[in-house]
């Protein structure tokens, strides 16, 4: 085993024997030594992070998932815990022990605009690191710790300026937004320059394998070989993923995974189920008109049936649009036929059903919808019977979300959001979810639930997922099982979103 | 390092080295450095080269650090200091420059009226370091009695309690040492080097093997393709850096000791 001395003292030391240079200063001798032992890593394993964080108490899995990405990973991975597992604080442990050891000097934490004030607050609080917002009139040069939103950096002239600059570090927040290669997040991650970098996403895997692919392609560029021998490798085993050892070893290189029940907090319970509903006779009838319709294009009679097991507002407004750009009478004839039917119809069935869950759960409750018509149309149902409700979508602005979220927890009894609402906003006082419809993604289901589901929950999580009997939403339940099969297959165990398997779907 | 520990480190830090504290608070500590130590750490070659060609007046810069966390979000004015903030370990640095060698004598002690006899020691600070895709690091303080040769570690530890200032005291006086330091910091690289060869190097050989997994699992994505991507040599070389183990000894500092305690 080869050792490697330097001769640079005992050179310095022979030049005071021979007293052709002086002797050092006492104090700062004793100083030099105290900032050796300050810094010393003293076993193979552990951080030193948490000895410099009086003011913070990690939890047992995050120092280990820091860990793991320091000592096993050298700072390349993806951190994948389930929502609410506190991804950010091993982030901000990770980016703390290396510029403790002097191995990160400049960082780029890329985050949605949502969640920049939060990380930034975060790493100057418990972290006691100087991060700052991004703003363009700043010379980057001496920036060392920037936080932004990924939408920002993106564009001309940020982009360039951030480009420019040779990151040690990049941190990207849900990072599930990277697993398209041909979108211009993907390249912008791409085009940085960065020695280290953490991708955090409780949902490594939405659709298939090969958004995986694509995120360890941005920490390892060429640790796959290329997108089409991953691919041959990968297609014609699709049938035996679970039994490529290599994919599940290359995921361990790569990705640190806890799973709540497994971190040894004490969790409240997650109670799922799915509730199978009958349409009215009438909205059967209407739903079977629906679905015969002539239309060509059959994502829009899909988008209109998923609408109709949503509101009719939903449907109007699909409808009428499509009437508009019908030319053959036949089919416009068709359409103002369900509009009229559709007026007569009473509370749609899915909204009686909500609103018995809120009545019977006397609590605060969330309802997620795809539907921004649907938004209203409950907000109007619930409004007749007396239940305050506040709105939430992805288009507020900070300040709106925050108030949003004083008015749920304050006054309202029901907060009625949509899917680009479901990020990034805590709301653990509230212990009900409505999934009024169910997402293409099983991922988003795992993130809706996240926001209430999560570190500092103190009572049991009821989660209702609705779903209508013999229509659309069948498929629909059918296909997120299948995926959610897959995601347990390649990334491990996925906890209850959809049912908890203790009650029966029928 | 707390953060008052930090504040204590670079206000005497900068004390030491003469510079001014102009203001200072709980949160803050503002110093107006000399020539010398702007020159060291501002980092600001062309404004000293100017200003020492033009004859212009020196205007060495002020600092200031902002040592409280619960300031650091705030609109005060001042660089933000934590243990890992680049500036700090730029102190950190120029400590290591300033204090690397020392010549020391014990005081005699109040009331002390017979003559003092001084024992001449060699005292040497050493870092041990493993590293692979993990570090380990040890430090060992090293003093040899330059009259017998006894060897002790803790040296610096001891040495601490003691009264030592940077000249011979009156009333005392030091006897020459037998072994000369420099064959005497001969035989303490020999102690480091023993130190190491008998510790238990399993570490080598756990790095090895983790180093074969990754390797292996990149190899099977690259199993059949034809013309080998250059991505692949620069994945491999970065998996075969990733992994590679060294062991290096330094010293962090060291000197001459005139003790009349005994340390043995």
């Amino acid at each position: 085993m080869r050792v490697e001395r330097s001769s640079e003292w005992k050179e310095g030391f022979i030049e005071r024997l021979e007293n052709r240079k002086e002797f050092d200063n006492w104090t700062l001798y004793q100083m030099c030594y105290d900032m050796e032992r300050a810094k010393v890593i003293p076993e193979f394993h552990g951080l030193q992070s948490p000895k410099h964080l009086p003011n913070l108490t990690p939890y047992a899995h995050q120092l280990e998932a820091a860990e793991t990405v320091i000592e096993r990973m050298n700072g390349k991975a993806i951190l994948a815990d389930e929502v609410g597992l506190g991804k950010t604080i091993e982030a901000g442990l990770v980016l703390k022990e290396y510029l403790i050891r002097g191995l990160v000097k400049k960082a780029l934490i890329l985050a949605p605009a949502s969640l920049t004030n939060q990380w930034i607050a975060e790493l100057n609080q418990k972290f006691h690191i100087p991060a700052i917002a991004y703003n363009k009139k700043y010379n980057l040069d001496h920036c060392p710790i920037v936080v932004t939103s990924i939408d920002m950096a993106k564009r001309s002239p940020h982009k360039e300026m951030i480009v420019q600059q040779e990151y040690d570090l990049v941190i990207i927040d849900e990072a599930h937004k990277l697993k398209n290669p041909k979108t211009k997040n993907y390249e912008f991650v791409q085009q940085l320059k960065k020695k280290f970098c953490l991708l955090l996403t409780a949902t490594p895997i939405q659709n298939d394998v090969f958004e995986l692919f694509n995120l360890i392609s941005l920490l390892k560029p060429g640790h796959l070989g290329n997108l089409e021998t991953f691919q041959s490798v990968f297609s014609a085993s699709k049938h035996h993923v679970e039994e490529d050892e290599f994919l599940k070893e290359l995921i361990q290189q790569v990705m640190v995974r806890n799973i709540r029940h497994e971190t040894g907090i004490e969790w409240t319970n997650r109670l799922v189920q799915i509730i199978p509903l009958e349409f009215t006779e009438q909205e059967r009838a209407v739903y079977s008109m629906i679905s015969k319709l002539p239309v060509s294009d059959s994502f829009t009679l899909l988008t209109l049936q998923r609408e109709m097991c949503s509101s009719q507002l939903s449907a109007v407004l699909t409808l009428e649009k499509l009437h508009q750009t019908s030319v053959q009478p036949e089919v416009r004839f068709q359409i103002e036929e369900i509009l009229l039917k559709l007026t007569e119809l009473g509370i749609h069935t899915k909204a009686k059903k909500a609103l018995e869950l809120i009545q019977n759960a006397d609590d605060k409750v969330i309802i997620f919808t795809e539907y921004r018509a649907t938004q209203a149309y409950l907000q109007a149902v619930l409004h007749a019977k007396g239940i305050t409700s506040v709105l939430f979508n992805g288009k507020f602005s900070k300040n709106k979300r925050e108030w949003m979220k004083q008015l749920f927890q304050g006054n309202a009894q029901v907060l009625i959001a949509t899917e680009s609402g479901s990020e990034g906003i805590n709301l653990q006082f509230c212990h009900h979810v409505i999934n009024y419809d169910l997402p293409w993604n099983p991922m988003k289901l795992e993130q809706r639930i996240g926001r209430v589901h999560r570190l500092g929950q103190t009572e049991d999580v009821h989660i209702y997922n609705l779903a209508i009997q013999q229509t659309v939403e069948d498929k629909m339940v059918e296909l997120l099982e299948r995926k959610i099969g897959v995601f347990e297959k390649v990334v491990g165990e996925l906890d209850h979103i959809l049912t908890d398997g203790k009650r029966s779907i029928s | 390092m707390r953060q008052q520990e930090i504040h204590q480190y670079i206000q005497r830090f900068f004390h030491e080295n003469n510079c001014g504290v102009l203001d200072s608070s709980y949160d803050h500590l503002t110093v107006q450095l000399t020539i010398d130590m702007d020159k060291r750490i501002m980092n600001r070659p062309y404004y000293w080269s100017y200003v020492e060609s033009g004859g212009v007046e020196p205007n060495p810069a002020k600092l200031t650090l902002i040592t409280n966390p619960s300031q650091f979000s705030t609109s005060m004015a001042g660089e933000r200091i934590h243990f890992g903030s680049p500036r700090l370990h730029q102190l950190f640095q120029v400590t290591k420059e300033q204090g690397a060698f020392v010549q020391m004598y014990e005081k005699p002690g109040l009331g002390q009226a017979t003559q003092v006899t001084l024992t001449p020691w060699l005292g040497v600070n050493y870092k041990i370091t493993y590293s692979s895709d993990r570090t380990k690091e040890m430090l060992y303080s090293l003093g040899m009695n330059l009259m017998n040769g006894a060897v002790i570690d803790g040296f610096q530890e001891s040495v601490r309690k003691l009264e030592l200032g940077p000249s011979v005291a009156a009333n005392t006086y030091y006897l020459p040492y037998n072994i000369p330091p420099l064959r005497a910091l001969d035989r303490l690289e020999d102690v480091m080097g023993n130190v190491v060869n008998q510790d238990d190097h399993t570490w080598v050989e756990e790095a090895k093997q983790r180093q074969v997994r990754d390797l292996r699992v990149l190899d099977y994505f690259y199993t059949g393709v034809e013309d080998v991507p250059e991505s692949y040599a620069i994945e491999k070389k970065a998996i075969e850096e990733q992994y590679e183990t060294t062991i290096r000894i330094e010293i962090i500092n060291g000197g001459l000791f005139y003790l009349k305690t005994s340390l043995l």
